[in-house]
């Protein structure tokens, strides 16, 4: 079964370039955030880059700091690096938190039907037409010192609707199957034919829930930054914006600053995007197939 | 194993958009029995949308009547214990139509077989299993080695629907639901099944209920035929006196229908979808006035 889910997936990789590019983009911004801590020490070389005061002001980009110092002295670089894992956590937890949350609503109510849908849905679009970023800016402002986890808790409030909504009709269609017939009277169990029949025919669609749920966070938390409210004690790329903006670091010739995270952020959009697209690409068309050809 | 299916007055409504009363009765107050012996064929027919795939999902279980009731050994199969729908389960069994959507695209074939040996507790080591796979398969015509290991889409309409009768062949059901098993085949194929359904009947003592809307695969199968239209049966008997006496106006009208293989009797009459509906008027003229008082 394991063995069938990598040959599918890598099977559905070789029918999308733009997935193949999107997942490429993806791992190597992966790879720098969890190499982050290594990358940021060797910059230091021994002591804390980040810290305030660790070099000297604003610093144009040069030999010793690729992309210049801030205005308390700290390594441009090393924090655009840290700030891009912070980033893709925010990304990965909202991610993950909407799309089992989404799942798990979307098959009990796709698939009891009935009165069950009927709550479940009308909960799930009282939730979709909430306008989210105002709700969690009220959030954020009211819950000060939040951590980045809860962060994540929050913004998946919001995300999972959307998760739902897709997964719900794909197993609307997929519920009367006949191969769901012929499970059920061979006696499998619904449970057991939600995760073994319905489940993996349904990869697609957890991956597309789960790539727009990240992507979601991953701004949501930008925007949060933007306007002062993140959460404590982290810095994420929208923080390094904000700071570039308070600052007006742009005119001290601080660009990188600016740009940089802005140039991660369009990158990363990018790439969750054609994960996105890949994905509908690939399977919309023909619901049919993860084995289909 | 029991020895009765029994439907008594079964009604089946769904909730549908545009229809006067917001529902449609597909199956209408439907009563018949297939016994398990003797062993018997009974075809079911009637044209598209008379309510025949509604009324096997009802005797498989799969869809729960609105009125009346399924019976299994006099029980209805909705209320069974434990133990009783285990025997239900195991004795009453699908040929569904697709044999395409029947498998799930995302396993080999051989999944459906091993379920079946899993679920229903065939054999207890693995070769032992195997063993009642491939002799399954080989009483079906399939070699094993063709099909085993195969994903769904790599093997033939013909092949897909042998495997779902290989499967019936190590469950050994008293009782094959058989749901236009053959409507997506082409004709050497057909006969083919239709032959292994035979032998089921007279090698294995299983009844078939086997839905169509083709009488010449009724001809060829004999034994009894029901036919239905708009959810009623409305006639039942031995398929040589039904087809030669018909006794509802339905039945004669889709006798006429069918295509003769003889080039100087041309198919001529057309048999359209307003005919039908002419029949109908007629049929509700004739029937008896509803309960007038009598003074
Ligand atoms: N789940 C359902 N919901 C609503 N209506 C349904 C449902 N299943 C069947 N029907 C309706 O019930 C009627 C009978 O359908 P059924 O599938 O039993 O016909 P059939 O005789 O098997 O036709 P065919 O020969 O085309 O397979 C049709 O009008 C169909 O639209
Ligand atoms: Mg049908």
């Amino acid at each position: 079964m394991t063995m069938r889910i990598l040959t599918a997936v890598l099977r559905t990789i070789r029918n999308s370039r733009r997935l193949a590019i999107g997942l490429l983009i993806l791992g190597v911004m992966v790879l720098l955030a969890l190499f982050s801590p290594l990358i940021v020490n060797a910059i230091g070389g021994g002591k804390d880059p980040i810290e305030v005061a660790a070099y000297e002001k604003w610093l144009v980009p040069g030999p010793g700091h690729l992309l210049g110092t801030d205005q308390f002295g700290r390594d441009v670089f090393a924090m655009v690096v840290k700030a891009l894992s912070v980033s893709l956590q925010i990304g990965a937890i909202a991610g993950i938190i909407s799309t089992v949350v989404g799942v798990i609503v979307a098959f009990v109510a796709g698939y009891k039907g009935g009165w069950i849908d009927g709550i479940l849905s009308t909960f799930t679009g009282i939730l979709l037409v909430i306008p989210t970023f105002p709700l969690l800016i009220a959030l954020s402002a009211y819950a000060k010192n939040v951590t980045l986890f809860q962060v994540g808790v929050m913004i998946s409030i919001f995300a999972w609707p959307f998760a739902a909504k897709t997964i719900r009709s794909q197993v609307l269609s997929l519920r009367t199957r006949p191969y769901v017939d012929l499970a059920r009277v061979s006696k499998a169990r619904d449970l057991e034919i939600i995760v073994t029949e319905l489940l993996p025919n349904l990869l697609p669609f957890i991956g597309v829930g789960f790539a727009s749920s990240a992507l979601g966070a991953i701004f949501g938390l930008v925007g949060l930054e933007v306007i002062g409210l993140g959460p404590g004690g982290v810095v994420d790329l929208g923080q390094i914006i904000f700071n570039a903006i308070t600052t007006g670091a742009l005119t001290l010739g601080a660009w990188p600053m600016f740009v940089v995270p802005i140039v991660l952020l369009t990158l990363l959009f990018a790439a969750l995007n054609m994960v996105n697209i890949g994905l509908e690409e690939v399977y919309n068309p023909r619901l049919r197939g993860v084995a289909g050809e | 194993m029991k020895s009765e299916l029994e439907l008594r007055g079964v009604q089946q409504r769904f909730h549908a958009r545009g229809v006067a009363d917001g529902y449609i009765t597909a199956v209408d107050d439907v009563s018949f029995s297939l016994a398990a012996s003797p062993p018997q064929i009974v075809s079911l027919v009637g044209q598209s949308g008379s309510g025949k795939s509604t009324i096997a999902r009802n005797v498989l279980g799969l869809q729960k009547p609105t009125a009346g009731s399924v019976l299994y050994g006099g029980k209805d199969i909705f209320k069974l214990n434990r133990a009783e729908y285990d025997e239900y389960r195991r004795d009453v069994q699908p040929v569904f139509q697709d044999p395409y959507a029947i498998f799930n695209p995302f396993y080999r074939v051989d999944r459906v077989l091993w379920k079946a040996v899993k679920k229903f507790k065939l054999a207890s080591t693995r070769e032992a299993g195997l063993t009642l796979i491939e002799e399954s398969l080989r009483a079906v015509r399939l070699e094993p080695e063709n099909v085993l290991g195969r994903y769904p889409h790599q093997l033939s309409g013909g092949q897909r629907q042998r495997i779902m009768l290989a499967r019936v062949h190590m469950l050994r059901p008293s009782f094959i639901i058989a749901d236009e098993p053959v409507s997506m085949l082409d004709a050497q194929v057909r006969k083919h099944f239709l032959d292994i359904l035979l032998d089921f009947q007279t090698e294995h003592g299983m009844t078939t209920l086997f839905i169509t809307h083709d009488l010449s695969t009724v001809y060829y199968l004999g034994g009894e035929v029901m036919v239905i239209t708009k959810g009623q049966i409305v006639e039942r008997g031995p398929v040589s006196t039904v087809m030669h006496e018909p006794s509802h106006p339905y039945t004669k009208l889709l006798l006429d229908s069918i295509p003769q293989p003889d080039p100087d009797q041309r198919w001529t009459s057309r048999i359209a979808v307003d005919e039908l509906d002419d029949l109908e008027e007629t049929d509700a003229q004739a029937a008896p006035a509803p309960e007038a008082p009598i003074l």
